[in-house]
């Protein structure tokens, strides 16, 4: 196991953001996330790569239990991720973004910058490296995010929503690029509204509402089951039950 | 390249500059107190300019120096300089004490921290009479031998103080190039972004901090060795770090020249109001960095420098970078 979560919680106040969550991900596996707004999908992220402690539970990454480590060991085990809103380097080329990212495993600056362009290419971001970061618009920060975190050379990569916003033909583009990816080696986790995207994306879906884990299986056998429908469909009836 | 010419022209200039204002006292010193200024203001800026935490109580390293040189001389009768290397340790060690629980916090919380520590190293420095109390101490009132720097006219200060300055300015340029500041300006960007990267934020705010600490804390010894005497406000004040942010952030905060650009404007400013005005400038002295800490703010969040940076060679197609706001 790549990825293992055992009973994960996470609490704000007395809400359970993310209430006894077990999952665990194996090595070149595709996992899709998939849940209502509010489900705890992002949260539970965020448990995993440390961004968040967790209020109990346990999480381990390649063998290590990382449950105490910071953000930033997690990354150098191999555990890189994306943010939902992404946090662009802003100040900086988009090339010295994808550096930033690069110089985890070449400490050596040239390195990493030959390195981040690699890389930027490979995301198709090849035509703008130069470019100020600040002026790309959301789908080339939602590329930004990824190439950054492609640069770190990770094991596993954890992809908050990064097609959301983009067109039907950028959606397609982004499919291939995991595709790509997963190709590379790297496993996935995947958190998506899109539905087309789990389903050409993932082998096993896991489903959260309101916390908890409520359904897994292929994308065909949870897009089926009536327990996803109706948190999909009779919120609000089920959060008055 | 015209930019390399311009720059050899401006150090040819440095170099050149106590001679062209010989004998004239007055711009002697000027010229010394404005490098003296900018190693201030360089050293605050590897931690407030690159690595955006911006301290606002850098006096306490400062305070460290200017005493590690006097207290050598009132104590153990050496050379005041012989306390520079002493200042810097301690400012090295006194960086991690109050660095490790202060830079968690974000921001503000940050800056008030480093000046509640700032206020409290001053108060302290006056009640303790190791320190010579509120009075404070003084160097060597005759020189003794060469080592006691004291010089008749600022000139070799000038010097000094450039040799000084250009060392740091060179430490921080290999800095900027290398990984620690590509860190640093992704910390300043987004911390969060950072550590999921494997930027083990706390640990290279926590060096830069000390690195800044250690030059802040030279430049307080190279000023004992001036000026001669240092009590807790010229030591420790807080207008010695106001002075500090205010420079740096004027010619820009996180840019390698922009603290000597700070201090080549606002230290000359201050001495001729000084001279003009006596003693009265004195409260004057805060009402103008006042003014210009708001007119930074609101005009200028980048510093004069940030006025003539090159524009990126090609702006990107507009087309591909710019669509889909939609969120
Ligand atoms: N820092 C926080 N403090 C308090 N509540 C929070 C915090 N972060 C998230 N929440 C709450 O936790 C719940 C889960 O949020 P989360 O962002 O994980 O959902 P999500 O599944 O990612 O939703 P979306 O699809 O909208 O991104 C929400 O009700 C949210 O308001
Ligand atoms: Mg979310």
């Amino acid at each position: 196991m790549l990825i293992e979560a055992h009973n994960v919680t996470k609490a704000f106040g007395a809400f359970k953001a993310v209430d006894d969550a077990s999952v665990t991900v194996e090595e070149g596996d595709i996992l899709g996330l998939i849940g209502p707004n509010g489900a705890g999908k992002s949260t539970f992220f965020n448990c995993l790569t440390g961004d968040l402690p967790v209020t109990s539970g346990r999480v381990s990454f390649a063998g290590h239990d990382v449950t105490r480590l910071p953000p930033e060991a997690r990354a150098r085990l191999g555990l890189a991720r994306t943010f939902q809103v992404p946090l662009t380097f802003e100040s900086m080329s988009v090339l010295d973004n994808a550096t930033i990212g690069a110089l985890l495993r070449h400490p050596n600056a040239r390195d990493a910058r030959a390195r981040a362009r690699d890389v930027l290419q490979r995301v198709g971001l090849g035509h703008v490296i130069d470019a100020p970061a600040k002026s790309l618009g959301t789908p080339g920060r939602k590329r930004l995010e990824i190439a950054r975190a492609l640069a770190s050379e990770p094991k596993a990569l954890l992809l908050d929503e990064a097609m959301a916003g983009l067109t039907p033909t950028e959606v397609r583009d982004a499919i291939e690029l995991v595709r790509r990816i997963h190709g590379d080696g790297i496993t996935i986790v995947i958190v998506e509204h899109l539905m087309e995207v789990i389903v050409s994306l993932a082998q096993r879906v896991v489903v959260f509402h309101q916390g908890r884990e409520i359904s897994r299986g292929t994308p065909r056998e949870v897009t089926s089951d009536p327990k996803v429908i109706e948190a999909y469909l009779g919120r609000r009836k089920v959060r008055h039950a | 390249m015209n930019r390399y010419l311009f720059f050899g022209a401006l150090v040819v200039l440095a170099l050149v500059y106590p001679l062209l204002v010989q004998g004239i006292p007055v711009w002697e010193r000027m010229g010394a107190l404005v490098l003296l200024a900018a190693i201030g203001a360089s050293a605050w800026n590897i931690v407030g300019g690159y690595a955006g935490q911006v301290s606002v109580g850098h006096a306490v390293f400062f305070g460290f120096g200017a005493y590690a040189a006097v207290v050598v001389y009132t104590h153990l009768g050496w050379p005041p300089i012989a306390g520079a290397p002493l200042g810097m340790l301690l400012s090295v060690i006194l960086a991690a004490v109050i660095g490790v629980p202060t830079l968690r916090l974000s921001g503000h919380y940050f800056s008030m921290a480093t000046i509640a520590v700032g206020e409290l190293v001053r108060v302290l420095s006056s009640t303790s009479d190791f320190l010579g109390g509120a009075q404070g101490l003084g160097g060597p009132a005759m020189p003794r031998s060469v080592f006691d720097l004291s010089f008749l006219s600022a000139t070799p200060f000038y010097y000094i103080f450039l040799a000084v300055l250009a060392f740091l300015l060179g430490l921080t340029w290999w800095i900027e190039r290398a990984r620690m500041g590509f860190y640093l300006r992704a910390i300043k960007d987004s911390e969060r972004a950072a550590r999921a990267l494997g930027v083990s934020s706390g640990r290279y705010k926590l060096y830069a901090y000390m690195l800044s600490g250690a030059f802040t804390s030279l430049a307080g010894s190279l000023y004992l060795c001036m000026f001669g005497f240092v009590d807790p406000e010229s030591g420790f004040g807080i207008l010695i770090s106001v002075k500090m942010v205010v420079m740096a952030a004027l010619g820009g905060a996180g840019n390698l020249f922009g603290p000597l650009v700070g201090a080549l404007i606002l230290v000359p400013l201050e001495e001729l109001s000084n001279s003009y005005l006596g003693g009265r400038g004195a409260g004057l002295t805060f009402v103008v960095y006042g003014a210009i800490i708001v007119i930074i703010a609101r005009f200028l969040p980048s510093g004069l420098l940030s006025l003539f940076r090159p524009r990126p060679s090609k702006p990107a197609p507009k087309s591909e970078i710019a669509s889909g706001h939609a969120d």
